[in-house]
């Protein structure tokens, strides 16, 4: 009121001027815009009137302001952005630029904006109704795709979408009401380039507070419908095709929502399902499983170089060592004829390619060239063996190293996949058909193969007491961590860290916990800072020399699975490869490799650290073995093994069975 | 020929004024019409470098904050990735020396426990940020406050994140 008598007083001297008693009304609640003005006609809106932020959230979106800059981005339910300019009549949505009735502008210390162009761009309609503004939630857009003979409709719309079949099964026409929606959509489309789909027309009926919107669908005799999986809720995917066996789902149900559509295409596209042949010599065979998923090629990386490559033979064993500038990933094939490849992926051979016979009984013959299977460069190296020998990757100094074992071994693994840079394997992943670690006291010889270049041995600062090991079993008390398939991350750490600690008492560890019920380590609901800092604070004052923390992982979406082991230290990382290795070798889960991240607690502790992400509690197979006893024990045997794999391997201070420390 | 001394003196000092303008007092201003945004996939790993248009705003601040503002939304519905809990937004970006400060809504913290999609979002966010020129660091706040880690998070955000965290 005292806005309006402003308003007033100034008369044309204020541009806007305020909202007369307007109502907006919008799926079935009024929406007060107490900051509304009018300009050119036009509603203009406060990026901070609660009204309007009630309204956007009620679609799912969000508004993005900051004083002293220029923009203003409202991101939709569906994540498309939408972008204002202070000043620019101009706005955008999705990319695609549009023009707004006039430009967004400040007032009185809030900045307004034009409300139809908002609206339409979230896909609603303004609608007037006497004093009342019905704020109409549109079908918003179509989009029709025709590929392999099926036509794929897409109708993306303001809200969730629901809807009613409202023809007969054996109808011609296929037609569909949306309740709720309206649309200004032309209202005939044509659909060219489709044997099943002739095309569509949209009526809307109902009244202007209630609409529904019926989406008709001229379809010649022949052809078939079937709900197709869409992105969103707020997407109806509707296929059609006359190629029998072409739609895998059932006909369009009598009722349902976008999420009815669940099946899958029978057809997919010509280059997915038609593997190329294997064309050369050394292509992976069937049985070996690539860990291209596991594993992805690093992002936005210059090719690598590959400078040096020198075969140095260690009594009956072969050290191939490979100079490399930059970060490669590489996958390594092992054949069933003795054959053994590894290729470095985005890498260009610097030295000449090479073809001959080291002087080691090790292999029969080494050959290194390069090549291009797809756009992208490859070094290959190509070692024939004599008999079924273990080759091990390993980081050194420069590049990394080939460790051909001088005995045979029948159980190696066919293939891996990692990827290296300056010296340190960044990321090691072994696919799950690996066979299983072999049981009782051979398991040490399987790992305890003399290394070619051994770590340096660990000197321990002063205060560290050699024999101790800190477990931190993540969150706890008020900190639930992640809930998920009835499963809750705090108890399922604890229980893992007990057991851990089982066994590292019975080989000889002293382990301190940082917590041994269902507590805050620092204090009820206290700061992530103060609770994580305290977890780090009880291995650093006790001086352990190595500290685990335990967690278990969960995402947004089912689909994501498997086991990461993190370390943020530059030194750590042999520790997490030690752990990882055991663990990949050992669980059933998919292998997301060793990582380093930037965790408080793997930072701020002083010793080596990990953090190791079990598996996901939000992936229903993982949840299932995260519900097994025996799982979560293999979880606390991996970790104890790796432990031990990497304290042996520090060779000097070998704790616990020295008595020397 | 004094004067003209002067006049060429004044010209030199105008030359050079201009100059440390153009350098100093507006560096670094962006002339390319896009900026790159990445997300991250759902793998955890692997960014993906997309262009969006700049609108007409073309100052460091309001880059910065529509630059903000398209990490956080990501790619549309539909394309796989790791993404930041709905609602997440920028409260305020602004830019301190080589240092972004990045005000994010309590919206962040809505999913709590996962560590492997707390990385993935920052990652991105930290490499769009980064991407800018005369930007190496990102400050994370949320809802005004410094804090170590989100409730229940992993992540240490009490000191700047930068490429070279991951």
């Amino acid at each position: 009121m005292v806005l309006a008598l402003v308003a007033f007083a100034f008369g044309c001297a204020v541009p806007a001027r305020a909202q007369s008693a307007k109502n907006y009304w919008f799926v079935g609640t009024n929406l007060i815009f107490a900051k509304a003005q009018i300009r050119d006609g036009e509603t203009a809106v406060a990026a901070d009137d609660p009204g309007l932020g009630r309204f956007l959230t009620k679609l799912g979106a969000s508004l993005a302001y900051d004083p002293g800059q220029r923009y203003l981005i409202v991101t939709s339910g569906d994540r498309r952005t939408v972008v204002f300019t202070l000043g620019d009549q101009r706005y955008t949505v999705a990319g695609i630029t549009q023009s707004a009735p006039f430009a967004p502008y400040e007032s009185g210390g809030s900045v307004y904006l034009p409300l139809s162009a908002l609206a339409k761009a979230l896909y609603v309609l303004p609608v007037e109704q006497g004093a009342t503004v019905v704020l109409q939630p549109q079908v918003g857009s179509l989009d029709v795709r025709t590929q392999n003979s099926v036509t794929l409709v897409s109708l993306r719309s303001a809200l969730p979408v629901k809807f009613q079949r409202t023809s007969a099964a054996g109808d011609e026409r296929l037609t569909i009401a949306l309740t709720t929606l309206g649309t200004s959509l032309e209202t005939q489309r044509r659909v060219t380039g489709s044997a099943a789909l002739r095309g569509l027309t949209f009526q809307v009926s109902g009244s202007p507070r209630n609409p529904t919107t019926t989406v008709s669908f001229d379809v010649p005799p022949g052809s078939a419908h079937a709900l197709a999986p869409s992105r969103s809720p707020n997407e109806l995917v509707v296929a059609f095709s006359n190629r029998p066996g072409a739609l895998a789902g059932p006909a369009v149900p009598a009722t349902g929502d976008a999420a009815s559509g669940g099946t899958a295409l029978a057809v997919r596209s010509a280059t997915e399902s038609s593997p190329s042949a294997p064309t050369n010599e050394y292509a992976p065979l069937p049985s070996d499983v690539p860990a291209r998923e596991a594993l992805p090629p690093p992002p936005l990386q210059a090719a690598a170089h590959v400078t040096a490559i020198d075969a140095i033979p260690e009594g009956d064993a072969l050290n191939v060592r490979i100079g490399v500038t930059g970060t490669v990933s590489y996958e390594w094939h092992r054949l069933s004829d003795n054959r053994w490849y590894v290729d470095l992926k985005n890498a260009v051979l610097d030295t000449p390619a090479r073809d001959d016979q080291p002087r080691s009984p090790a292999v029969l013959s080494m050959r290194v060239k390069q090549i291009s299977p797809d756009a992208e460069p490859v070094v290959r190296i190509a070692l024939s063996l004599p008999s079924p020998r273990r080759v091990d990757v390993m980081a050194s100094a420069g590049g990394f190293t080939l460790a051909v074992a001088a005995a045979d071994d029948d159980q190696a693994q066919r293939v891996g996949a990692g990827r290296i840079g300056s010296g340190a394997v960044i990321a090691n992943a072994i696919p799950a058909a690996v066979p299983a670690l072999p049981a009782g006291p051979s398991a040490g010889d399987f790992w305890s193969k003399p290394a070619p270049t051994p770590p340096p041995a660990v000197r321990l600062p002063a205060g560290t007491n050699a024999r101790l090991i800190v477990i931190d079993p993540g969150h706890g008390g008020s900190d639930d961590g992640a809930t998920h398939n009835g499963l809750v991350e705090k108890n399922l750490t604890l229980d893992i860290s007990k057991r851990l600690r089982v066994l590292l008492i019975a080989r000889g560890w002293q382990v301190k916990m940082t917590r041994e019920t269902d507590v805050d380590v620092f204090a009820p609901n206290d700061s992530a800072h103060d609770e994580l800092q305290a977890r780090c604070d009880v291995a650093n004052n006790a001086g352990a020399r190595l500290f685990v923390s335990v967690h278990i992982n969960s995402f947004t979406g089912p689909s994501l699975n498997g086991t990461t082991t993190y370390y943020y230290k530059g030194g750590d990382a042999s520790f997490a490869e030690a752990i990882h290795r055991r663990l990949a070798a050992n669980l059933k889960t998919a292998d997301r490799g060793v990582r380093k991240e930037n965790f408080y607690v793997i930072r701020h502790t002083t010793m080596p650290a990990v953090l190791v992400e079990t598996a996901f509690l939000s992936n229903p197979e993982d949840a299932a073995l995260l519900r097994s006893p025996a799982f979560l024990q293999q979880v606390a045997l991996s970790i104890a093994d790796g432990i031990g794999d990497y304290t042996s391997n520090a060779t000097q201070v070998n704790v616990p069975s020295s008595d020397s420390q | 020929m004094k004067a003209l001394r002067a006049v060429l003196l004044l010209v030199l000092a105008a030359a050079i004024a201009f100059f440390l303008y153009r350098q100093v007092l507006q560096p670094k201003r962006i002339a390319a019409d896009t900026i790159t945004v990445y997300y991250c996939k759902a793998d955890g790993e692997t960014l993906v470098p997309w262009k969006v248009s700049l609108g007409p705003a073309r100052d460091r601040k309001s880059i910065a904050f529509y630059a903000t503002a398209q990490a956080l939304a990501g790619p549309v519905t539909g394309v796989e990735a790791i993404r930041f809990p709905p609602g997440t937004i920028a409260r305020s970006v602004t830019l301190d020396g080589e240092t972004a400060t990045v005000d994010l809504s309590k919206a962040v913290e809505s999913q709590p426990g996962g560590s492997f999609a707390e990385s993935g979002e920052f990652k991105a966010l930290v490499w769009t940020l980064t991407d800018l020129p005369g930007i190496s660091k990102v400050r994370i706040l949320v809802a005004g406050a410094s804090l170590a880690a989100l409730p229940g998070g992993h992540l240490e955000l009490d000191e700047p994140l930068a490429r070279s965290n991951w």
